[in-house]
């Protein structure tokens, strides 16, 4: 983009390249440490040098050693083995939350904007969504349902649906001023041609680049929740329930807690600093 | 209880009650579910007001300064800084201070609720928890500030300012940040909601007896009416927050009234 009219800065050439080359590192980093980290967890079954479920008390709480690379939890498990299994869970639950989240609420904001009639209903459902804040519904799940994996999930995904909507309406209404828009009716295409292979389309960058800064915050709150005991049960590693788990030997054994919100974090960082250099490179105004 | 009416019935019949002030019988207290309602809403309120009153001046004071020191090193520190702190989950925040603050330096206690704000041992107790909650908010008004001041001073009338030479600071106060407080407030306005979200886990954590870790006790030991009106005083909350945060629109920018 060229910087154009008087409101823009001009900054000096040399400035903007070192920023372009400190975002390409960054790039790179966040890019490889998810590499890492979904390469982990897909291949948790052949990685993990231990059962993450198997009990050895004669082991328990071992700092991180040659034995187990990141020591062992209350009840003698491998930390790195549960932490392998956990991030799976973790990822499975978020990511399918996300999609799901994420078709319905793009679904909802585009069918707004193509048609207008169904606008006020669509933009009042969302309204409603949005004025709760998200753990709010984890929670009325967890009570209604009770702790489970299940109800998280929905929770998940029920926060990702009016962001979504809302995102995909905006870039719904910038699309649907294209000219190409009123040429395909002009040419007689079919409603579902149009809303899908034109409008839909042509919003997914904008929709793609929202759910990679989404993403790390669902991750969080699936997290938050699962550490709250509202998702998977105990035995199962996940890395919310990991780090609860290390909350009672917090003061001699940090390392129980430590990796799994250590995971957590490199998790999520990557995720915002990959969205955020995305959305420097689309558009800023609609995100 | 009803029960075996059908839902909507029992809807209106719940709706009718709460509208009364009846919000039904703890089962695990067999208390007036208001009463431990009452009685929560203290601590959270202490919690959210004062992680506010850390986080508010900090996160635009850092954001102004990145403004200013805009593409320089202290402006990408403190951005970097602020996207680590958006990504850390609130646990882990929490266990870092409790480790250095807590055990290893000894400095602060973490173990709930020790007595009313004003003595010394009341806000002893609160320091830790309100820490938590106040990191967590940090970042993201450090980056909306910084984005919102940014679109400010690069504006005309600032411009104007300082062809007229007007010092620095004031420029950078008087019309840089009064202007871009607007995108600031409505943040903060949604921050409350998350930090409403984030005090469960918080007060989970510190046995912080306010309203989240009552629902959560409440929807472990399957005790509904405390866990449905707790939700319900949070959605209130969150509610009366936002309609206070359109109302202080006009305050800040009259040209909206």
């Amino acid at each position: 983009m060229t910087p154009t009219g008087t409101g823009q800065s001009i900054s000096p050439r040399s400035a903007k390249r070192r920023r372009r080359a400190k975002g390409g590192v960054a790039t790179a980093m966040a890019v490889a440490i998810l590499a890492v980290i979904v390469g982990v967890a897909l291949l948790a079954p052949v990685l993990a040098p231990y059962d993450p479920y198997e009990v050895d008390l004669s082991a328990a709480l071992q700092p991180p050693g040659s034995a187990h690379l990141l020591g062992t939890d209350m009840q003698g498990r491998d930390l790195l083995s549960r932490i392998m299994y956990g991030t799976r869970l973790t990822l499975l639950t978020s990511l399918t939350a996300l999609v799901s989240g994420s078709v319905v609420g793009a679904l909802l904001g585009l069918a707004a904007v193509f048609f207008p009639s169904s606008d006020a209903v669509i933009g009042r459902l969302l309204d409603i969504l949005l004025s709760f804040p998200a753990i709010l519904f984890g929670l009325a799940l967890g009570a209604s349902l009770g702790p489970g994996l299940l109800p998280v999930t929905i929770a998940l995904s029920i926060a990702t649906v009016p962001e979504v909507g809302r995102i995909a309406r905006a870039a719904g209404l910038t699309i649907a001023r294209q000219e190409y828009m009123q040429s395909g009716r002009a040419i007689g295409l079919g409603k579902t041609t149009l809303f899908f292979k034109y409008l839909a389309w042509n919003c997914m960058p904008t929709i793609f680049v929202f759910l990679t800064l989404r993403f790390g915050f669902i991750i969080l709150l699936g997290a938050g929740l699962n550490f709250l005991g509202l998702g998977a049960a105990p035995p199962a590693a996940e890395l919310g329930v990991l780090a609860a788990e290390g909350r009672n030997v917090l003061a001699f054994a940090p390392h129980v807690a430590t990796y799994p919100s250590l995971t957590i974090f490199l998790l999520v960082l990557s995720l915002n600093v990959l969205g955020d250099v995305l959305r420097d490179k689309l558009d800023k105004r609609l995100l | 209880m009803g029960l075996d009416e059908p839902w909507i019935l029992q809807f209106v019949h719940y709706f009718g009650q709460v509208t009364s002030g009846d919000l039904g019988r703890s089962i695990i207290s067999n208390r007036p579910v208001l009463d431990e309602l009452s009685e929560a809403l203290g601590p959270t309120v202490e919690l959210v007001l004062s992680a506010l009153s850390l986080a508010v001046p900090l996160g635009i004071t850092l954001g102004v300064i990145a403004a200013i020191y805009r593409g320089g090193m202290l402006d990408r520190a403190i951005m970097a800084l602020a996207v680590a702190g958006i990504s850390l989950p609130v646990f882990w925040v929490a266990y870092m201070l409790i480790l250095i603050l807590g055990v290893q330096w000894n400095l602060l206690p973490f173990t709930g609720r020790l007595g009313p704000i004003w003595t010394l041992e009341g806000l002893q107790g609160l320091a830790l928890p309100a820490l938590t909650a106040a990191f967590t908010l940090v970042g993201p008004i450090a980056r909306i500030s910084r984005t919102a001041v940014l679109e400010t001073l690069y504006a005309e009338h600032v411009r104007l300012a300082r062809a007229k030479g007007v010092p620095e600071h004031k420029v950078v106060v008087k019309h840089g940040l009064r202007n871009a407080l607007l995108p600031i407030v409505t943040l903060v306005g949604l921050q409350i909601g998350h930090l409403l979200g984030g005090t469960v886990i918080i007060e989970t954590i510190y046995a912080w007896p306010g309203v989240g870790r009552l629902v959560v006790g409440a929807i472990m030991n399957s005790d509904y009416a405390t866990a449905q009106g707790g939700l319900l005083l949070m959605a209130c909350i969150f509610v009366a927050v936002n309609l206070i945060v359109d109302l202080l629109y006009s305050t800040l920018d009259p040209r909206l009234s």
